[in-house]
């Protein structure tokens, strides 16, 4: 499976700064072995329609340190299985950030994008150039440049993908 | 230019030898620590991968902690399925139910040593920094990446110096020192760094206290928290893995450091502070919070549940009554911890105040089990996180503190300066 990271196309759901795992998915969701089931309680605590409304492409924005806390690979793996298709901080915590590429969910840093954005705008996120467009005004925000290995992960699809690619 | 602890002990790690920060480096790991997370997400990763085999069956400790004993059958089949991968792949080190919780149990059992590289599938893993090693948390897939392969990529993470010196008044402990510095740094204001912290007050520190300080440099987003050996660590060496060759590791004079904090608790002396809902980095003065009304009193966690948290809590419990309006729960960090406090009177001492003493897991700290709030609940805790339902309902509020002022509010109700209680 090769992932597109040019046009991912979705409706914005926005976010302040300090997302943490636990807003993402609560410790006590974590012996769920089944992922679907799980998703089902993504971003109970602060948007509990989220899990039903969100729709296939949906792009989460987010202020500073999205995903701190807990190392729980879960947070990103459920928003994976709801169908997001980016998520685009300010800023994210480190495990959080290298946990998204490890399972495939792509992630952009955009300065001061919580200032431009809000619910519900449709936008385009073009992760191998590093920009996110305003459907409506065509107002372009630069993000940061991915590393080639993080762009080549999301690629795969994740480390498991590349894993079995290189093996 | 001089290396920091970080570079150095990466450094170390890797078929070249060096390591500098910003780069990117694949680093051989010497040692990998897993818990419920093998059962419930690692082993199907294993499995998705392909692998049959581990890198190192010596290497690899599996904890049964975050729900010990299993809370319903769920956490029930994660912990057989541990106890299965033990089995088949003899894994040497594990601790089933019985044991404690990993970031105590992996010291305990010598597991870590100066100048290692340690991985563990937990944000705390951050806490053996104590010992002069690089640990740091990481999830599922990068776990499952290092059982087949025993290797992980890291970027070598910038640092960041802070140098202490004078002594922690009485009733003060080093979590208040650490709800100080993540509170002034912010909860990313180490994001992606490693914290060395250095001085005078560092190297007279326990063991124990020292722990508390690198585990929650997890709290200001910090990748480690490093520390350089002092005379606890030699004397704990010595006592938990003698025979074993080891060398500290200390940073070069002109290494390079993003940032250099001075704090001087002999001109600034700091207050018990608590941490206010919902972030470890909403620290204050207790005096801001005091009278506050209590539901729970918490004592337990990697954080905060070892020997020298236990005693401080019996001594100022001791011949009292816990207030009757609040649950005091105390869960000692490991069965040692918890056989050593029975034998020092310390545990008759809380069942004798109304405490409820629970064996050791995380439980309530990860709203798990044995102490879970209700909605419109309030917890004083001396855990590590109260990020709004982590410790059970949504609507629970949860505040953070030192041990001593945990068990002096209980004493009162209300949150309570230990140092009104001697």
């Amino acid at each position: 499976m090769v992932k597109k990271l040019e046009q991912i196309k979705g409706r914005a759901w926005v976010f302040g700064n300090n997302v943490d795992t636990d807003q993402i998915i609560q410790g006590r969701y974590l012996t769920l072995l089944d992922y679907a089931e799980m998703a089902k309680h993504a971003f109970e605590i602060p948007r509990p329609e989220f899990a039903s409304a969100v729709r296939k492409n949906d792009i989460i924005i987010a202020g500073r340190n999205f995903g701190g806390g807990s190392s729980r690979e879960e947070a990103p793996q459920i928003l994976v299985r709801t169908g997001v298709g980016c998520v685009v901080a300010e800023s994210f915590a480190r495990i959080f950030y290298r946990n998204g590429f490890n399972v495939g969910l792509p992630l952009m840093t955009v300065p001061e994008v919580t200032a431009v954005v809000r619910n519900g705008m449709k936008l385009t996120v073009d992760l191998s150039e590093g920009t996110l467009t305003v459907d409506e005004t065509g107002e372009v925000l630069k993000g940061d440049a991915l590393p080639q290995m993080m762009l080549d992960l999301l690629r795969a699809g994740g480390a498991v993908p590349r894993f079995r690619q290189q093996k | 230019m001089g290396k920091t602890l970080a570079e150095k002990i990466l450094g170390s790690h890797t078929k070249k030898g060096d390591a500098t920060a910003g780069e990117i480096v694949e680093a051989t790991v010497d040692f990998l620590m897993v818990h419920e997370v093998l059962g419930s997400r690692i082993i199907p990763i294993l499995e998705e991968m392909g692998v049959e085999k581990v890198w190192d069956p010596e290497r690899i400790l599996v904890v049964n902690d975050h729900w010990a004993p299993a809370k319903d059958s769920m956490s029930a089949e994660i912990h057989q399925r541990n106890r299965q991968f033990v089995a088949k792949h003899s894994i040497k080190h594990f601790c089933d139910v019985n044991c404690g919780i990993c970031h105590q149990v992996l010291p305990e059992m010598g597991l870590v040593k100066p100048g290692d590289l340690v991985i563990g599938s937990d944000s705390h893993s951050t806490s053996y920094g104590a010992f002069n090693a690089f640990s740091t948390g990481l999830a599922a897939t990068d776990s499952a990446l290092i059982i087949a392969t025993g290797k992980c990529w890291f970027r070598v993470p910038e640092s960041l110096r802070i140098n202490i010196s004078g002594d922690l008044p009485d009733m003060v402990m080093s979590k208040d020192l650490i709800l100080k510095i993540v509170t002034d740094l912010g909860p990313d204001g180490a994001n992606y760094k490693s914290i060395e912290f250095h001085g005078p007050t560092m190297d007279s520190m326990s063991i124990e206290s020292r722990m508390t300080v690198a585990n929650m440099s997890v709290e200001a987003g910090a990748k480690s928290g490093l520390m350089t050996v002092n005379d606890a660590v030699r004397m704990w060496m010595a006592t938990r893995a003698p025979g074993v060759k080891w060398k500290e590791v200390v940073p070069d004079d002109d290494a390079k450091y993003v940032e250099q904090i001075d704090i001087d608790l002999q001109k600034e002396p700091i207050d018990p502070i608590v941490a206010v809902p919902h972030s470890p980095s909403n620290g204050k003065p207790v005096s801001e919070v005091e009278g506050v009304e209590l539901d729970q009193a918490f004592i337990g966690s990697c954080t905060n549940g070892r020997l020298e948290d236990l005693e401080i809590a019996a001594r100022i419990l001791k011949g009292k009554q816990v207030n009757p309006g609040l649950r005091m729960i105390i869960t000692p960090a490991s069965r040692e911890t918890y056989l050593q406090a029975l034998r020092l009177g310390y545990i008759e001492t809380f069942i004798q105040a109304g405490a409820i003493v629970t064996n050791s897991t995380c439980g309530a700290c990860v709203g798990g089990h044995l102490g879970v709030l209700g909605s419109g609940e309030v917890c004083i805790s001396s855990t590590n996180r109260n990020f709004r339902g982590r410790m059970g309902h949504p609507e629970s509020l949860v505040y953070l503190a030192s041990p001593a002022t945990v068990a002096a509010s209980a004493l009162k109700g209300v949150i309570t300066d230990p140092r009104s209680v001697r």
